[in-house]
Formats: C-alpha cells, structure tokens, sequence
C-alpha cells in the first residue's frame, strides 16, 4: 500500500518539474506580458500545485521520516490549497491592474471591448 | 538505495535550472509587470521544491516554512498592482 | 550517490550568487519601483538560504518582514514623492 503512495508521489513531482521547466522556456520565450500569463499558469499550478500534492502522498508512504509524516502531509495539503487559491488571484490582479496603467498593449489582439485604443490589429503573429 | 532520496537527486537539477531561467526573466523583463510575474511564479516554485527538499534531508520540521512563504508573496503582488492602478486613477 | 548535505550547499550556493547579481541590479536602478522589485528577487533567494543553513524560524520571521512588509512601507513612501532617482 506504502509502495503504490510513493510511486504516485514520486510521478507526480518528476511532472511538476517538468512541467516547471517547460513554464520557464516559455517565460522566456513568449513576447508579451499577456501571453507570458499562460506560461505563469503553467508555472503556478502544474509546477507547484502538483509536486506539493506528490510530496505530501510521498510522506505519508515513507517510513524514515518517523511519526511526523503525517506533520510533512498534512502541510503540505495547506500550501497545495493556498497555492491553488492565491495564484490566479494574484496574476488577474496583475493583469487588471497592467491593462488599466495602459503599460503594456495588446499585441495579436482581435477584439478588445476594455479599451480600443490599446488594441493592435494584425499584429505581427 | 532508497528510490525516493535516488528520484529526487535526480528531479533537483530540473527544478534549479527552472529557477535560473525565472532569474533571468525577472531581472531583464522590459517592464515592471513583467518583473513581478517571474518573481511570482518562481516564488510558489520554490515553496513547491522546499516541501520536497524538506523529504530529502529527512528533516520534517522544514515543511511549514512553505505556507508563510505561498502566502506572503500574494501580498506582493496586490502591493505592486495597487501601486500601478492608484498611479493611472489620479491620487 | 552523491550526498545529500553537499548537493544542499551547492544549491545555497547558486542562490547566493544570484541574489548578488540582484542587490546589484537594485543598487545601480534608477527607477525606484524596479528597484523595489529586484529588492523582492534577493528576499526571495535570501529565504531558501535560511532554509538550506538549517534555520526554519529565521525563515518565518524574515519572509513577512522582507517579502511583505517592506515593500509595503518601501512602496507607500514612493507614492508620496517621485518615481525616478535624479542623478
């Protein structure tokens, strides 16, 4: 039973380092900061949400911790749940707060009904 | 030899080269937004890589410093973007 | 299997590195919001260096003070005057 939690564990957090990695390409690669937004969400829950999940299954299942794995699991629920909950809300209000500043414009923008002036039609891509 | 502590070593190399591209980011983004994204997006990562590091080392007491951590760097990013908007609103 | 205390120390050490490039970045910065925002960066770094030193209750103290409140006084006093440093 122990067995099975620590190789579902163990899956989980190699997905959320992957997933991380791939989150930080594209952090680097994309354009703009409203298309770097997809790459955050990535970043946010595939690579912290899950590897906090697959930990705390990996200590409930791991004997040399001792008595307090179940300290390390039932942490690590918490922040999963904070991290789930805190993330979007802190990138829309970054996002709200970017397009009302007129900071950043709208690159391949096909329709923007917030404010017209900050649309670019046809953008380059 | 223990799968977990063999996996992890592994997994570790994935997770620093992920928060050095983050750095990068976060020190040459053109504008402020941007800055603040990377910084975001890097800090739950490494509450995420705390939690399993606190497996690795077999210390289990380490694991609660990722709550203050996911929970304080939200307070970040209201600061920042309340900054932005109260600049375009007029004072 | 390389051990696990050693690998930890590399790690502290990339950290610390990256958060000297930070504290420069902050320190040559002529805009003042950037600089709050590279401030943030070596919070952040400084936080897993506590932590990987072995020191949790550092840890809870520092990340409310540098990460959230901080910025916060740092931010507000920047409101009330200029945005850019004059030379």
């Amino acid at each position: 039973m122990t067995e099975v939690l620590i190789y579902i564990g163990l899956a989980l957090i190699g997905l959320g380092a992957v997933s991380d990695l791939i989150a930080a390409i594209g952090m680097n690669r994309f354009k703009n900061f409203y298309l770097r937004l997809h790459a955050a969400t990535i970043g946010t829950i595939w690579g912290a949400f899950v590897p906090i999940i697959g930990a705390s299954l990996v200590a409930i299942g791991y004997e040399p911790l001792g008595y307090y794995r179940w300290f390390v699991a039932g942490a690590g629920f918490v922040a999963a749940l904070l991290v789930l909950i805190l993330a979007p809300a802190g990138s829309h209000a970054l996002a709200r707060a970017t397009h009302r500043a007129r900071i950043v414009r709208v690159e391949p923008c096909i329709a923007d009904h917030l404010d017209e002036t900050m649309c670019i039609k046809g953008g380059s891509e | 030899m223990d799968i977990v502590v063999t996996s992890i070593t592994f997994l570790i190399p994935i997770f620093l080269l992920a928060f050095i591209l983050y750095i990068i980011r976060a020190i040459k983004g053109p504008t402020i937004s941007d800055q603040v994204l990377a910084i975001d997006a890097m800090t739950y990562d490494v509450a995420a890589f705390l939690v399993v590091l606190s497996i690795y080392l077999r210390i289990p007491i380490l694991t609660a410093t990722a709550i203050v951590l996911a929970l304080w760097i939200y307070a970040l990013d209201i600061y920042i973007a309340k900054y932005l908007e109260k600049r375009e609103l007029g004072e | 299997m390389i051990d696990p205390q050693v690998l930890v120390l590399g790690i502290g050490a990339l950290a610390a590195l990256a958060s000297v490039v930070a504290v420069y970045f902050a320190v040559i910065e002529r805009n003042l919001v950037r600089a709050v925002v590279f401030s943030a960066i070596q919070s952040t770094l400084y936080a897993l260096l506590y932590y990987i030193l072995m020191a949790p209750d550092i840890v809870l103290v520092y990340v409310p003070v540098a990460v959230g409140l901080y910025p916060a006084v740092i931010l507000f006093l920047i409101s009330k005057t200029e945005r850019e440093e004059k030379p």
